[in-house]
């Protein structure tokens, strides 16, 4: 089934000379695992914006060609409708914060608040998200004191608690340190298994690999690619594009190794792994 | 985290007395004195202010605000007393400087009605948390949006200054001069405003962003995480005040 259609995607911002997305068709399934990767600017924040209605609707500006997501067409719908099929959580955590509770539990319970759900639910969906984000022990502090980590695990949970579809996270991890990226990528794996949709542009590319079924590689606001992390992370003129690919891709490639029987080189650790040992052995 | 509230946090009945409640005794303790223009009335009213916070433990944080009224004040007092039209009767001379007897009674009007109602408002700012106040009134039908600017305000203004210091930090580091003469400050208050202004001005595009994909547009009817505060007597507190007024009413009309 598919949840999410883009046909034809054109989109300018208002005052900008220039297209931010410029064509872009893709589609994607229930359940599946998008990354979106490109350099800076290539316009990844921009298309997941795209899939919530902030763009157009927020912004304004020149629209083209038609989105649908989980059966709505955003041009069509309000954000506050969208954003009960589709969360969305942003690269900053400090401006996600709403500023109007005095506690992490309660600013958790903002979204849930506005969209109506009971007061017994809001707790157990709270106390749920406290426990897969692991911010129990912080969620009687201010959300203002958090560290930058912190306050992206209660930016990611206050989404996820309003049980979106369609998860769509834009860098949600750069602020935490290496355990804690790994910590919050294993949550939203646990959520994509569920059979929620994941879409998240990243630069941090061997994440990337590890954990997303396809990827989609923007420049310049077109698609260049759309395919598995082997197929798109094998790519010549990858460097071109501005994106590095996973370190154990390039470490293959400069010794010329292929997982077997294809064209592609290795993306994880695993995967370089399994080739170098059966190589070597 | 600082606070720009006032709210102190205490376990006295004035604390547990419902926001809305608290709201009425303002207008309550303004009205009373103006129906009943006594100075028995404006005492007693003052007097049970004053009450109410030295039972909250409040009264201390009153000081500072209640030192820069009677400044002001001293200067009215002042002034109708020795300058009013009406003065006639000399109460007192200090040198060349004559008090007269109607002006300082005029003062005295003005001073306790002052006095009075910064006494109902210490009440409520003192002993409500400005949350909670604003719930109730979202409860009571207003717009939860207004409720959110004006919660919000309470925190983003604290984050606003800490980013100034922050800044001014920065630059202090650089070796930026930022203490001393007035005009050395306002040299190194000038480049903040660049940095401050423009950050706060796309902050606020991204909260506003933020704030969309959660629903805060939404047409849901809007629920609450915490159950409604049940608090005793509020009922019986609002009609009480509302019968004095209505007897004060009486009282000035046939008495
Ligand atoms: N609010 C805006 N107004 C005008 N132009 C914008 C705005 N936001 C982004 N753009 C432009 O749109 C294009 C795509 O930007 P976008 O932020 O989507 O890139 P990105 O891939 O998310 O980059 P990064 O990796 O830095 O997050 C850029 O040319 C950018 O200058
Ligand atoms: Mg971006």
């Amino acid at each position: 089934m598919k949840r999410i259609v883009v046909e034809g995607l054109k989109y300018k911002y208002p005052l900008a000379d220039s297209l931010a997305l410029n064509d872009v068709t893709f589609d994607i399934k229930q359940g599946e695992f998008i990354g979106i990767i490109g350099k800076n600017l290539a316009g990844k924040s921009t298309l997941c914006q795209a899939l919530v209605g902030l763009v157009p609707h927020f912004y304004k500006g020149a629209y083209g060609g038609k989105v649908f997501v989980g059966g709505l067409e955003v041009k069509n719908h309000s954000i506050a409708d969208i954003s009960l099929k589709v969360g969305m959580v942003f690269q900053n955590p400090f401006t996600q914060v709403t500023g109007s509770k005095m506690t992490v539990y309660e600013e958790i319970a903002f979204g849930l608040e506005n969209i109506g759900v009971p007061r017994s639910e809001i707790i157990e969906r709270i106390d749920s998200v406290l426990n897969l984000l692991k911010i129990e022990q912080v969620k009687d502090h201010n959300p203002f004191d958090l560290s930058g980590g912190q306050m992206q695990r209660m930016a990611i949970a206050s989404i996820i608690a309003m049980k979106p579809d369609i998860l769509v996270l834009d860098e949600p991890t750069s602020q935490l340190d290496p355990a804690g990226s790994e910590e919050v990528f294993q949550a939203i794996q646990s959520l994509s298994k569920q059979g929620i949709t994941v879409i998240l542009a990243e630069h941090k590319m061997e994440k990337i690999a590890q954990y997303c079924d396809r990827v989609l590689l923007l420049n310049n606001g077109k698609v260049v690619d759309f395919d598995t992390p082997g197929k798109v992370f094998s790519r010549e003129d990858l460097e071109e594009k501005g994106v590095t690919a996973p370190v154990y891709t390039r470490v293959c490639k400069a010794l010329g190794v292929k997982k077997a029987g294809t064209d592609e080189y290795p993306v994880t650790l695993e995967e370089a792994e399994r080739v170098l040992r059966g190589d070597g052995a | 985290m600082k606070s720009i509230s006032l709210y102190e946090e205490g376990t006295s009945f004035v604390h547990d007395v419902d926001p809305i409640t608290k709201l009425w005794y303002i207008p309550f303790a303004i009205l009373i004195p103006i129906i009943l223009p006594l100075f028995t009335v404006s005492f007693l009213l003052i007097g049970l202010s004053l009450a109410l916070l030295l039972a909250a433990k409040v009264i201390r944080k009153t000081i500072p605000v209640f030192g820069f009224v009677f400044l002001i004040l001293i200067t009215v007092v002042l002034i109708q007393g020795m300058f009013k039209p009406e003065n006639e009767t000399v109460l007192f001379q200090i040198g060349p400087l004559t008090m007269y007897k109607e002006g300082l009674l005029f003062a005295l009007t003005i001073t306790l009605r002052v006095i009075n109602i910064i006494g109902a408002f210490m009440i409520l700012v003192l002993t409500t948390k400005p949350s909670d106040l604003v719930e109730a009134l979202v409860r009571k039908g207003m717009s939860p949006r207004i409720g959110y600017v004006v919660v919000s305000v309470f925190q983003i203004i604290p984050e606003m200054m800490a980013t100034m210091s922050t800044i001014t930090d920065a630059q202090r580091a650089r070796g930026m001069e930022t203490e001393g003469k007035l005009l050395v400050r306002i040299k190194a208050f000038l480049p903040l405003l660049g940095p401050v202004v423009l950050g706060s001005l796309i902050n606020t595009k991204e909260r506003a962003m933020a704030l969309e994909v959660r629903g805060f547009n939404s047409q849901a009817p809007k629920t609450f995480l915490y159950e409604e505060k049940t608090y005793q007597f509020s009922k019986i507190l609002q009609m009480g005040m509302l019968l004095l007024t209505v007897a004060a009413v009486v009282w000035r009309i046939f008495l």
